[in-house]
């Protein structure tokens, strides 16, 4: 394709608002997508969901190859390609498309402080849990992660990324943390949204924003997720406003059509 | 190293010139005393009664008696001449020694017709090393080499690589050979290595760490090599602009595969012969464990002719075909077939014919080229027997193509692979560079260009180690 070609389309992508064929890329969900990486793509897919936006999942055994940052999900709208949540965000608002139009400036600033609260508390809680817990890592997320691969590499890549992820929590010293200090951890997070939550239906207003796509994600993948030990499942089951809030949004965004 | 002498001889000087270097026979029986000139070399009866080898430390035993063996059965001089020639040459072909300086003597026992040679050996240091420039197409290269000749004592070679490139490749390996049966055209060789390649004609880069043993064996047609590889590849895109196509084919993957390569080589140069011919084949199947599947055939004819003037014509053909043996899987980029580059398909860009996606050659599953050269020595000939000679100047002609075979419909893709052939014509210059690799300065002109292509048309610069 000739380079005018080319920036024909990339001009076309950015006029159009939300091209039909929208696609997002994760790993296969039944066999091979780990608790954390689950949680990143749910919250994205709820997000796209709240805004209203079409798109379709494809499942690829490589989607954290392919994603231009390395991590799940990403995006393909055109010609671009936009990975993780918070540039996923971005790039929607500069479609024109936002939950956060009638969000004063300090609701909006409170809601990204809980946000980076979900992104640095349950982002390292679902990473330890899933990579740094002997058992779970041995017994599901290893087996997970390398189901696709063939021997040897179905052994060697999840322990590199194991290793990968024990340098990053090394590097912010959760990894030093007993199982029962993160289970606190996790449970100061879900009181402290708990108790924003209250008995209303979405974190701020009668809208969702981001944060109920993130604490979607997150929580249900919880939930829903039966792990040896099953240390969060209990901790998240204690907050009943949380757990019905999390039926609350998969019964509307996921159970209504949405779900191609 | 030494030359023949022997005292007194007209003979043995004339033996001298047509005889092989590195014997040095220190006397000869004087059996006419009178007449020194009419000593019969080739009719001088021999006994051997003594072979003295000196230098040895680690070489074994066994390795060297079953050289030196044949020795003791010599019937005349000549023969004798002939049989320490050709234990010299093995034992330096085996990688034994660096050098072997061969004394025939009378025996001191004083016996008639008794003989004793001794081979003066220097064996190589157990650890030597060195930095080597190398080239590989359009990408030089720097190693750094630690190398073990001779480490177990049976000609058992080992070599530790590092490799850096200037479009940031780099790579480690570590080689083990050892040959077999005193054979030193047959051997087994063992590796392990770790290479990174950037491909930016096709978007990505590569990081292979592999494992591969193979067997070299010569027969009365030609060399045969047998090679099994695992490799475990990973794929990643080279910047945010690699196409999508590219990029969606990023990850791991392992390859174990078994490859027989099959080569007659009678050209008396790789590099710019004048005459021989080359003939190789090869045959891979991936699909021995790991997740890569595929049957893959490939093969290169080159046919060489001395015409009058100095003047060389040369002919060659090359093709490959691959199938994917797993149904679900398409073969990776970094597998497949490319076509284009100034030392093969030459007025086109590095992997610029075939298919493409943005920028990004995607490769395809089957092609062939054809090459027409006649090359010549450089107009009026400077530097002619010296410098010069390393230049031709050369007239080209090059057809091929590459695409894809659908194999239920294989006569309509094979007629498309020829309705859509690219070719191009030109002249330049080739310099041969050591016995390894060419330079080519061309001008070229493209003649057929398919859509999509990245044509090079005019000047048209290459150097490299393979070429058509």
């Amino acid at each position: 394709m000739s380079l005018v070609e080319y920036a024909l389309q990339a001009t076309l992508g950015a006029n159009e608002p939300w091209p039909d064929d929208v696609v997002l890329f994760q790993q296969y969900q039944v066999e091979q997508i780990t608790l954390p990486d689950y949680a990143q793509v749910l919250a994205v897919e709820t997000f796209l969901h709240m805004c209203g936006l079409k798109f379709r999942v494809e499942q690829r055994t490589n989607a954290e190859e392919m994603s231009p940052s390395g991590k799940v999900p990403f995006i393909q709208v055109g010609p671009y390609l936009v990975s993780e949540f918070e540039p996923v965000v971005g790039f929607v608002n500069t479609k024109g498309f936002t939950l956060t139009k009638n969000m004063s400036e300090t609701d909006r600033s409170e809601m990204r402080a809980y946000m980076s609260m979900i992104d640095s508390i349950m982002g390292n809680a679902e990473l330890y849990m899933a990579w740094l817990n002997p058992d779970i890592a041995s017994e599901v997320t290893k087996p997970r992660y390398g189901c696709s691969y063939p021997w040897p590499l179905n052994w060697v890549l999840p322990w590199r990324k194991q290793r990968e992820v024990k340098a990053k929590l090394k590097a912010n010293d959760w990894a030093y943390k007993s199982i029962e200090e993160v289970c606190e951890e996790v449970k100061i997070c879900c009181l402290a949204l708990s108790e924003r939550l209250e008995k209303k239906s979405f974190f701020f207003g009668d809208s969702p924003t981001e944060l109920d796509a993130m604490v979607f994600g997150h929580l249900f993948t919880i939930l829903t997720t039966i792990l040896p030990g099953g240390h969060f499942t209990s901790v998240v089951k204690e907050f009943s406003n949380l757990a019905q809030f999390c039926t609350r949004i998969e019964d509307k965004y996921f159970k209504l059509g949405f779900e191609q | 190293m030494g030359t023949v002498q022997a005292k007194k001889s007209r003979k043995a000087e004339a033996l001298s010139d047509g005889q092989p270097k590195g014997i040095k026979t220190s006397s000869i029986p004087i059996e006419k005393k009178n007449d020194p000139s009419v000593i019969i070399f080739d009719k001088l009866p021999v006994r051997v009664q003594r072979v003295v080898v000196d230098g040895l430390t680690r070489t074994k035993d066994d390795i060297i008696i079953k050289e030196i063996k044949p020795l003791l059965s010599a019937k005349t001089f000549e023969e004798l001449v002939h049989l320490s020639y050709g234990a010299k040459v093995k034992m330096e072909r085996l990688g034994l020694f660096k050098n072997v300086v061969i004394a025939i003597d009378v025996s001191k026992d004083k016996r008639e017709n008794g003989y004793e040679v001794l081979f003066e050996v220097q064996e190589f240091r157990r650890v030597d090393g060195g930095i080597y420039t190398s080239i590989s197409n359009n990408d030089g290269s720097l190693d750094f080499q630690v190398k073990m000749p001779n480490i177990l004592g049976r000609g058992e070679r080992f070599s530790l690589d590092y490799t850096v490139g200037t479009k940031r490749t780099h790579g480690y390996s570590a080689y083990f050979r050892k040959p077999l049966n005193n054979n030193p055209d047959m051997f087994v060789g063992s590796t392990l290595y770790q290479f990174h390649g950037e491909y930016p004609w096709s978007g990505y880069k590569q990081t292979d760490r592999g494992i591969g043993f193979d067997f070299t064996f010569p027969t009365f047609l030609g060399s045969h090599n047998l090679q099994w590889e695992a490799v475990w590849r990973d794929l990643k895109s080279l910047s945010r602009e690699t196409s999508f196509a590219v990029r969606e084919q990023a990850g791991h993957s392992l390859k174990s595969c078994l490859k027989h390569t099959f080569s007659i080589d009678k050209r008396d140069d790789p590099i710019l012969p004048t005459t021989g011919f080359l003939w190789q084949t090869s045959q891979e199947y991936a699909g021995l464990g790991g997740n890569v599947e595929y049957a893959k055939q490939d093969g290169t004819f080159q046919w060489n002719v001395s015409l009058p003037l100095d003047t060389i014509f040369q002919v060659s053909l090359a093709g490959g075909i691959m199938r994917t043996l797993d149904p679900r899987a398409s073969i990776s980029i970094s597998d497949k077939f490319f076509l284009g580059g100034p030392l093969t398909l030459r007025g086109f860009n590095m992997r610029g014919c075939g298919p493409h996606s943005h920028e990004n050659a995607l490769g395809a599953d089957s092609y062939w080229l054809t090459a027409a050269h006649i090359y010549s020595p450089l107009p009026f000939r400077p530097g002619k027997g010296r410098f010069g000679d390393l230049f031709k100047t050369h007239f080209f002609i090059n057809a091929g193509n590459l695409g894809n075979i659908d194999f239920s419909n294989l006569s309509g893709s094979v007629s498309s692979l020829i309705s859509t052939l690219r070719w191009s014509y030109g002249a330049g210059v080739v310099l041969c560079m050591g016995r390894s690799a060419r330079l080519e300065l061309n001008y070229v002109i493209p003649m057929r260009i398919q859509k999509g292509d990245k044509a090079n048309a005019g000047l048209q610069f290459g150097i490299g180690i393979q070429f058509l």
